[in-house]
């Protein structure tokens, strides 16, 4: 009288072979495109008399000291020059590794508050109905205008150094957390919470053994969400600080001495940053919730 | 089969009505503020206003937690709105309690006096940074979206390589990407559009494919056992199936086009918009003017939302 | 609407009932009045029945089911569970109840979802993995005590719900149409292994159903409820011979039960 169980989803045809193929595709565009970029830059500065030690302009595209788009080799040059040694101050994996560092400790600190707040949320109606509308509306404010306000203040107070873009980068993350968390909190099916009053289980029985371990997709799904928005919070907040790392700093200092390779370079280290940290989140996920099929 | 159903209107107790005590704390903490602007300088004892705040405040929890009783239209909007005036007033109060400088903290009548002070200057930054970057970049991203969408739907290859990219791509942060192209493109406005159009394009190319694709393969087969042309197919299937997930996308979008568009201008304008405008006077200790360019951006924030998600429900009644 | 009450097994008075239903009524308000969800309900059950609760929806089988689990408390009327109240009858743990959806925690493995009551319960710790052993091996599901319940099909998730009501030992099994969503195939092998489960552990059932023939087959009585109000038409003792197995759905007895039951239906219908 075994029925099998049903089996696990088939696996999805690959992706590997389009998207190598998409990926040359960009390769190609790449050189013409670059050389379009920079042969109008090139010229004028042909023009103006500037001795650049090429002929023409189109020559010229990928020697030029501060192109659009930079050549191959500048993009070699730039990524060797900002990533070796690669835990040197001035070295974008370094300042990767404290971004993302002060991006984990802010998400950390925004799933304890949305934790709190969910929890006040779905006890109490009448606290839902006073603050839930306004911290729906929150998600709509461009909260992100406020760290450099924030960053500001806190430096008021004495809170300098690590802590406070991590507080920023808290704050942004925090308000999709806390909403998800509401979610997830009241997920339970209507008959497990009755199951759970046929044992005559606690409050507290009910909200750890039911409630917490239904709203952890939640809590995840929110977290890979926030994650980005977090971690522009942390650089956003290192622009406006006088900080000493971070890759923040590195875009400030960049931009100010228009150097444009280390801006593409520190462009790539921070794309890659919030790649990883939203795998990274992803990976947690995987150990936390082991119960859920692998799609 | 005959409905029982007997109608006895129940005399359920009268809860005691909030609205006397949201009144009263309200009126009280209003009081209060008047007192202190009144004064020179901050009071000398700061604790006895302190507690005449915390029990107007006190009062007014109790008020909005009677009045949240029910399920009556006012049960249900009356306590948000009262949280929203009663925080503001016990923040002036309490600041003006404490003699906190402006410059570090305004007090809120102050933040409106410099909104209505700074009119002209924040409605120029608000065309700036909605109509000019956030609105077109929105227009330009979802449309160049939902093309790429199609496409992507139209040639399987196609999705099968573009797609993974769009979903690893939106989990790039915009600040990364901004110094770029406004090195690129120049420090005028069409760069901020560039950005917010890049980062409403991915959200909108991700949900469109992934709502074309949600048609139910009984409503498919249906439509090829009528031998439906692929055009047939599309228009009464798959367009109706993803509309609702373009418009969560074109949700989600509206908000993040505003604040990209304040973020981007973090790294370079020509002295126009709300994120410049936030900038340079953080950098001079304005506040007061950051706070009101704040407000102006969340309102804007919200009504752009509250439009588009009315459109929804406008063209997708009862979803 | 006459109110036929056929004489339940009179009750001896050795044993008292592990149920007693007395004038049981339930309104439920809805806007603007109320729904009479339960009228007059009157039902005693002995420990050790089988007990079948058959009627259309919102006939109040539910209702009547979820009073006794003290998941609703009645407007009127009387209703004792082993002598007290159905309250206490909870807080001494008396019910296992099993739901229309096996509801079971997809976070836990089939063994401690069925360990689940035990730690609720604060039973002691190293006791509570083979006691969760025993029930699995009741139902069957022995094999599967590390699989998590997506890789389980319909029924045998539903079994592991049943183990999970049986591993703290309840004396009453609260059955709400447990077999509902099951094919036919499925749920007859199930009747069957219920069927056991209930000779072996000599456990008080109440089971909702809406089929005719799972209730015959099933039940030592099937009480037949009629709506709008909710209340009971009538009682019909099931006199097939025990243990039953597929035969009895072929003895004549089993259709005349089937037809009385389906006349009473009816009569509650028009």
């Amino acid at each position: 009288m075994t029925t099998a169980p049903t089996p696990r989803p088939a696996r999805r045809a690959s992706n590997v072979l389009p998207m190598l193929a998409v990926a040359l595709v960009a390769v190609l565009i790449y050189w013409p495109l670059m050389l379009w970029a920079n042969a109008g830059q090139a010229a004028r500065s042909l023009a103006s008399g500037a001795d650049l030690g090429c002929g023409t302009a189109l020559q010229c595209a990928t020697q030029l000291r501060n192109p659009v788009i930079p050549a191959p080799g500048q993009f070699a040059s730039g990524f060797q020059s900002l990533s070796v040694p690669p835990l040197a101050a001035t070295s974008a994996p370094y300042n990767a590794l404290v971004t993302g560092g002060e991006t984990l400790l802010g998400l950390a600190l925004a799933s304890l508050l949305g934790l709190i707040l969910a929890t006040l949320l779905v006890r109490s109606r009448s606290f839902e109905r006073a603050t839930l509308p306004w911290l729906v509306a929150s998600q709509t404010v461009p909260i992100v205008a406020l760290a450099p306000m924030l960053a500001v203040l806190l430096g008021q107070f004495g809170v300098q150094g690590f802590f406070p873009k991590a507080v920023i980068a808290a704050y942004i993350a925090f308000f999709p957390v806390a909403i998800g968390m509401v979610q997830g909190l009241r997920s339970p099916d209507p008959l497990q919470l009755d199951l759970m009053r046929t044992y005559r289980a606690s409050p507290a029985q009910t909200f750890g053994l039911l409630q917490i371990p239904a709203s952890l997709p939640y809590l995840f799904t929110s977290l890979k969400v926030a994650a980005t928005a977090a971690l522009v919070g942390s650089i956003v907040a290192e622009i406006s600080t006088i900080s000493f790392s971070g890759l923040g700093k590195m875009l400030a200092e960049n931009s100010r001495a228009s150097d444009t390779v280390a801006l593409w370079v520190i462009m790539i280290y921070g794309a890659a940053l919030g790649i990883v940290l939203v795998a990274l989140i992803g990976l947690l996920e995987r150990l936390v919730t082991r119960w859920r099929p692998s799609a | 089969m005959a409905t029982q159903r007997v109608t006895v209107p129940l005399a359920a107790p009268r809860p005691l009505s909030g609205w006397p005590l949201l009144l009263l704390s309200g009126l009280g903490l209003l009081g209060l503020s008047f007192a202190l602007a009144r004064l020179a300088a901050p009071p000398t004892s700061p604790a006895l206003w302190l507690l005449g705040v915390l029990l107007l405040l006190l009062l007014g929890i109790f008020g909005i937690r009677q009045s949240a009783q029910g399920e009556t239209l006012a049960a249900r909007t009356v306590p948000a709105a009262a949280t929203l005036i009663l925080f503001v007033l016990a923040v002036e109060a309490l600041l003006r309690t404490y003699g906190v400088p402006t410059g570090l903290i305004p007090t809120p009548s102050k933040v409106m006096q410099s909104l209505w002070a700074a009119r002209s200057v924040l409605l120029q930054d608000a065309y700036y940074t909605f109509i000019l970057e956030a609105l077109l970049g929105f227009v330009i991203g979802a449309a160049l979206g939902l093309l790429l969408a199609l496409f992507a739907v139209r040639f399987r290859f196609l999705e099968r390589g573009l797609l993974p990219y769009a979903a690893l791509l939106s989990s790039v942060p915009i600040v990364a990407l901004a110094p770029v192209v406004i090195k690129a493109v120049g420090l005028g406005w069409p760069s901020k559009t560039i950005i917010v159009a890049i980062t409403v394009l991915f959200p909108v190319v991700i949900n469109t494919v992934r709502g074309l694709q949600s048609a139910q393969r009984m409503h498919l087969d249906l439509m090829h056992s009528y031998a439906a042309s692929p055009t047939q197919v599309f228009r009464e299937v798959r367009w109706p199936s993803a509309l609702p997930f373009v418009f969560t996308a074109l949700r989600v979008s509206s908000t993040l086009a505003l604040i990209n568009a304040i973020v981007a201008e973090f790294f370079g304008t020509e002295g126009h918009g709300l994120g410049f405008r936030i900038q340079i006077e953080v950098g001079r200790f304005g506040l007061d003017i950051v706070w009101a360019a704040i407000v102006v951006a969340s309102v804007i924030g919200i009504s752009f939302y509250l439009l588009i998600a009315a459109a929804q429900r406008r063209l997708l009644p009862g979803r | 609407m006459t109110q036929v009450v056929l004489p339940p097994s009179s009750p001896t008075l050795m044993t008292p009932p592990i149920v007693s239903v007395r004038d049981l009524g339930m309104v439920f308000p809805v806007p603007g009045g109320q729904t009479v969800a339960l009228q007059d309900a009157n039902l005693q059950i002995m420990p050790g029945e089988f007990i079948s609760l058959i009627g259309p929806s919102g006939c109040g089988k539910t209702t009547l089911l979820r009073l006794m689990a003290d998941l609703i408390t009645p407007t009127s009327g009387e209703l004792t569970v082993n002598g007290g109240t159905p309250r206490s009858a909870r807080e001494n743990r008396a019910y296992g109840y099993v739901f229309q959806a096996p509801a079971l925690m997809e976070w836990r493995n089939v063994l401690s979802n069925v360990r689940l009551p035990l730690e609720v319960m604060n039973a002691p710790r190293d006791g509570r993995d083979s006691r969760a052993r025993e029930m699995l091996k009741l139902v069957g599901l022995e094999k599967f005590e590390r699989s998590y319940p997506w890789q389980l099909s319909g029924g045998m998730q539903q079994r592991v719900s049943i183990a999970r009501a049986l591993a703290f030992d309840p004396a009453i099994l609260l059955m709400d149409e447990p077999f509902g969503a099951l094919d036919e195939i499925t749920r007859e092998n199930l009747n069957l292994e219920l069927l056991r489960l209930w000779r072996e552990t000599g456990k008080t059932v109440v089971f909702v159903t809406h089929s005719i023939s799972e209730a015959v087959f099933l039940s030592t009585r099937v009480v037949v409820m009629t709506a709008r109000p909710g209340k009971i038409e009538g009682i019909v003792n099931i006199d097939l011979p025990q243990p039953r197995s597929d035969d009895s759905r072929e003895d004549p007895r089993f259709f005349e039960y089937a037809t009385q039951i389906r006349e009473l239906l009816r009569k509650g219908h028009s």
